[in-house]
């Protein structure tokens, strides 16, 4: 399905192994339980961490004792804040953006506490066993404060302060505004407005997060292995927090369990346990369990937005306003500030369409919650579902097709590149072609002959279709999160044959699931010259490059395969020169490939073994000068980055005597440029939906107005299991980006595209009952309780 | 998330665990297939001094016809249950709702004498037992008694149990019925029921001689609704009679509100599943000899 639409200019180039389907070079081991995770490190003697959490939503630390529970069999310590307070500076999230109040990262919760599960008192032993039960010793003495357990509450005038020194409980505030909303809106033929919410939801990787401090006190130094997605950012804030360079800080992500955003943020308990390995002179391990995973790692979503849009008489939509509360939680995480998933929906809400004036304005909370961080799309889950439910509103307010409306304002071929009312640039990307091929691909015609069959039967059968653009690959133009200092621009790939022949290929971007190891030993194969099957990729340690920050916000294509192909080529240069002296012949009569350095037109050629004797071991054959060390080390930054665009189609029916959603029929089109790894893309888009499925349907992190979290196991927290996501069909509109390769990112769009499709689809199957879809996940219960009043509406209307 | 600490004893008989249960004083637990006690250890909600473990005992796992009544062994895994083809002929009821129970792994380990003393109003096993009237023999420091199932569960998660007794077998008569249905609705598959129906009638002249109903996911306890059943056998048969009977059931339940289903919901569950299960329970009766 996917070949036919591949550029055709890229085909007759297209190399060998970029595009193929080859099975991740990961897997055997994963899959056969010798992958090595953070957990799996078995230092020498280690110590285990048990950390006392709040069971407070917001209390003054009144006193502390721990006394019986440092004479616990096994304890070597029990550390509180001010037992550390000496030991480390705080990490500050810091952004240059106005109405922004940066909440320091303490390892422990300092004077109070901010939500129930923040880390308060930690217990290190011999034993995780020994340290919980050491942890049940420890008294905690508490001063209620008051919790802020939702938004609203957390901006009523009476609400207490969460940070005092902020001065209120609004941590950002922001506005993104073009042209006069308000006149626009005025003169629109049709408005239609809502308010909708995405619940909060937990990223819930499969691994929850897991650290292991290995201390060398031979040199004073620690090696943090940490289940991260950023483990430079991770290096160069501890760094700095402890004051210990570089050589004496190495982080390493090993084999990851998924982060799906949840491990892409600096932690309390990872600054927390690198202090503490230092002071007691011990490598020391901790792993989460579910419970700590789901109640402390970052979450999702938790955004209420009220938005209008206007359109004209035709359906173009000219106007767009829209307020966004965000319920960020307790803290900023770092680096990446409580404004990266709020702030996000609000750039992003225009989408893919050409709309004439916006106005959008934000608002990011503090509540008695963990703190909300980056999660599989971050802003655009939200923003697409606003913007989606919209359009079809307008739809139907002016009696227009949906696929009929999007055709009207998304954006075309030749428009881009095209900058949106919020002021992000689009470059060239598929967007009217994903729509059309999305729409195909779903027999969109015959699916609504169908809904008009099942209407006459009386089944609740609906359509919904999804559009959206992100950007990935972000270059050092534009900051990842709103004025944030780190460099989110650039990433580095250091390849190098050693004097075996052997082809290393370092990276600081680090994979958890996306298969790196494969799409990058592909890009490398390539561009080297040299077999898929030679090259081995090593990535996430931040010892192999001098800076990275990680694998967030769908760029590790883009930058890491970006810098891997210039790499390739400077370390074919030298290959070449090498060759030269070897073979007698001109440089540029030599071609790499498979390995070997061959005077082209001849049968004449020596191997890199060959190649990296002649350089290394041998005195004789080369010349000093030609001499050069067979490694090239580039750091690529694509300045600007590149549009990803997808378009999701979704048909669904409701079962009225169970309100249950069934999804018949999925399909996505997405332009992610040129596929490196056809079938690691399409497991992306698969595992992604999945995702968007338990963010429309089943998942929901439920807190009392007591800032209790009351689904903190997997029994209350549902997740989709395999019978509940659909077969689906990806198609791919491979239209190459202007970045190096021709990449684009595309690690979150599934996610992104399914909630506001199923939401659509929802919606349609219930519009004979005049239901609207304004909150996510639609479960059952909610469907149940929209049902039930839709009915109590009609006997009303009988009755007048 | 460890559990405190406990001692752990695999006795190989089943007056070593009992005797095992008394030396604890009360602080004894017993060990099957584990399923619902290990997370309540792990989540320290559960702290036995001792943890007597019944696998080490021959002779508690049998599925067995005894007359008109199938015996089975406490220690049977809910996986035998499912594909027992005794089961399947002799208790078709209870085979076919086997299937919803938890998911494949956990029917491996998990056993029908621990799901009975985890005593979970949203398990099938309980609601099972209920609905066959199965009695359940219970050994202890005095000896061996039998406790009807209604008797049994006394609140959620709560047994009649005395400390130092252990499920020993439960005896399910094979009923005599025309027609019968199994009906469930959890949020996943395997996911415990927000509501559940089971109904068996048998076909009269006119009318029906008897029935029997069961429901669970809409009490603290699995229910078995006597009156209901009264009531549907004195009904006369026609199309309305599926609806009438949906609303008798219905309203013999009080449910609560909770995480996952409101009273509301669970109540209109459960009023879809009894119009269902009866049409399907009397749509057999036609087919009977």
């Amino acid at each position: 399905m996917s070949s036919d639409r591949r550029a055709q200019s890229s085909d007759v180039l297209r190399p060998k192994n970029v595009g193929a389907p080859i099975k991740r070079t990961e897997d055997p081991r994963l899959l056969t339980g010798n992958g090595e995770y953070t957990a799996d490190r078995k230092p020498d003697r280690p110590l285990h961490l048990a950390f006392l959490r709040s069971g407070q939503p917001h209390a003054r630390i009144a006193r502390i004792n721990a006394e019986a529970a440092r004479l616990a069999p096994g304890v070597m310590a029990v550390l509180t804040a001010e037992d550390i307070a000496d030991d480390f500076k705080p990490v500050i999230p810091f952004s240059r953006i106005p109405n922004y109040y940066a909440t320091p990262i303490m390892p422990l919760a300092s004077k109070k506490v901010r939500y129930v599960g923040e880390p308060v008192v930690a217990v290190v032993a011999t034993s995780r066993y020994l340290a919980e039960d050491a942890l049940e010793l420890i008294e905690v003495g508490y001063d209620p404060l008051g919790a802020i357990a939702r938004a609203e509450m957390a901006v009523a005038d009476d609400a207490p302060l969460l940070h005092e020194e902020a001065g209120s409980n609004i941590l950002i505030a922001r506005e993104f505004k073009k042209g006069d909303v308000a006149a626009d809106l005025k003169a629109a033929a049709v408005r239609v407005s809502g308010r909708f919410e995405m619940t909060r939801k937990a990223p819930l990787a499969m691994e929850p997060r897991s650290y292991t401090a290995e201390y060398e006190s031979r040199r004073d130094a620690v090696t943090l292995y940490t289940s991260s997605n950023i483990p430079g950012i991770v290096r160069d804030a501890i760094s700095e927090s402890l004051s210990l360079p570089g050589h004496r800080l190495r982080v390493v992500a090993p084999d990851v369990g998924g982060s799906f955003g949840s491990k892409g943020s600096l932690y309390p308990e990872e600054l927390f346990i690198c202090i503490a390995a230092r002071k007691l002179r011990r490598s020391i391990k901790w792993t989460a369990d579910r419970l700590e995973d789901v109640s402390s790692s970052s979450q999702a979503f938790a955004e209420i937005v009220d938005a209008e849009m206007g359109f004209d008489a035709n359906g173009v939509a000219t106007s767009l306003q829209a307020d966004v509360l965000g319920d960020v939680g307790a803290f900023s995480i770092y680096p990446w500030t409580c404004g990266l998933e709020p702030v996000q929906v609000v750039s992003f809400l225009p989408g893919p369409y050409k709309i004439g004036s916006y106005r959008g304005a934000v608002r990011g909370v503090a509540t008695c919650k963990p703190p909300t961080g980056p999660y599989r799309g971050v802003g655009r889950p939200i923003s697409t579902f606003v913007a989606e439910r919209l359009m079809d509103l307008g739809a139907k307010a002016l009696g227009i097709d949906p696929l009929e409306i999007r055709r009207r304002n998304l954006v075309r071929p030749d428009e881009f590149p095209y900058r949106i009312a919020s002021g992000i640039i689009w470059d060239k990307t598929g967007f009217i072609e994903c729509l059309n091929a999305a729409a195909e691909t779903a027999g969109y015609e015959q699916l609504r002959k169908e809904q008009a069959e099942a209407r006459k039967q009386g089944r609740l059968f609906g359509i919904g279709i999804a559009s959206y653009a992100e950007l990935t690959g972000i270059g050092s133009r534009i900051a990842v999160a709103p004025g944030m200092p780190i460099n989110t621009g650039s990433e580095t790939a250091k390849i190098t044959i050693d004097s075996t022949g052997a082809i290393t290929a370092a990276f600081g971007v680090a994979s958890h699931g996306q298969g790196l190891e494969t799409t990058l030993a592909q890009i490398v194969a390539d561009d080297l010259g040299t077999r898929f099957e030679d090259v081995r990729v090593i990535q996430g340690d931040s010892d192999e490059v001098p800076m990275s920050t990680g694998t967030y916000a769908s760029r590790s294509a883009v930058l890491g395969g970006g810098a891997a192909k210039h790499a390739s080529k400077i370390l074919q240069e030298k290959i070449k020169r090498v060759a030269s002296h070897l073979l007698e012949a001109n440089a540029d009569d030599i071609e790499v490939a498979e390995g070997k350095a061959i005077v082209l037109g001849t049968d004449r050629a020596v191997s890199f073994r060959q190649i990296a004797k002649a350089v290394y071991s041998d005195m004789k054959t080369l010349p000093v000068e030609a001499r050069e060390e067979l490694t090239a080390t580039y750091t690529y930054d694509p300045i600007n980055g590149t549009t990803a665009a997808a378009t999701h189609i979704a048909a669904v029916e409701i079962d009225p005597a169970t309100c249950f959603v069934k999804i018949l029929k999925f399909v996505v089109a997405e332009d992610c440029g040129r596929i490196i790894n056809p079938m690691i893309v399409d497991g992306q888009v698969h595992g992604g939906v999945a995702q968007g499925i338990g963010a429309a349907l089943f998942e929901e992190l439920i807190y009392d107005d007591d800032g209790q979290l009351l689904s903190a196991s997997l029994v209350d927290y549902v997740i989709p299991s395999a019978p509940e996501v659909p077969l689906m069909d990806v198609i791919h509109v491979e239209s190459e980006s202007a970045v190096a390769g021709g990449f684009r990112g595309m690690g979150e769009g599934g996610t992104i595209g399914a909630p506001a499709a199923i939401a659509n689809a929802i919606a349609d199957a219930l519009s004979p009952l005049d239901i609207d879809v304004s909150i996510l996940p639609m479960t059952p219960e909610r469907i149940f309780k929209l049902m039930e009043q839709a009915k109590l509406n009609q006997e009303e209307k009988a009755d007048e | 998330m460890k559990p405190a600490k406990f001692d752990y004893v695999l006795p190989a008989t089943l007056d070593a665990a009992i005797e095992a249960l008394v030396a604890s004083n009360g602080e004894g637990k017993v060990l099957a297939g584990g399923q619902s006690l290990l997370p309540l250890l792990n989540f320290r909600m559960a702290r036995p001094a001792v943890l007597v473990d019944l696998n080490g005992i021959k002779g508690l796992s049998y599925i067995e016809e005894r007359g008109d009544r199938i015996a089975i062994g406490a220690l049977t895994r809910h996986r035998d249950l499912e594909h027992s083809p005794l089961v399947a002929s002799r208790l078709p009821v209870m085979s076919a709702a086997m299937r919803h129970v938890a998911h494949l792994a956990i029917r491996n380990r998990g056993t029908i004498g621990g799901s009975l003393s985890h005593a979970d109003p949203a398990a099938e096993l309980p609601m099972l037992s209920a609905f066959y009237d199965a009695r359940i023999s219970v050994q202890g420091p005095a000896g061996r008694r039998t406790i009807a199932a209604e008797e049994f569960f006394v609140d959620a998660l709560t047994n009649c149990l005395e400390p130092s007794e252990i499920v020993v077998e439960i005896e399910f008569p094979v009923l005599d019925h025309d027609g019968w249905a199994f009906e469930e609705v959890a949020r996943r598959f395997g996911d415990f029921a927000l509501a559940s129906i089971a109904v068996s009638v048998r076909r009269a002249q006119s009318g029906l001689k008897d029935a029997r109903i069961a429901v669970m996911g809409v009490a603290d306890t699995p229910l078995r609704l006597r009156e209901a059943e009264q009531e549907l056998v004195a009904m006369e048969l026609n199309d309305r009679t599926p609806d009438r009977f949906s609303e008798i059931v219905v309203s013999k339940v009080s449910p609560n509100d909770d995480l996952h289903a409101s009273a509301a919901y669970r109540r209109h569950l459960l009023a879809q599943l009894s119009r269902r299960a009866l049409k399907t329970a009397l749509a057999a009766t036609e087919r009977a000899p």
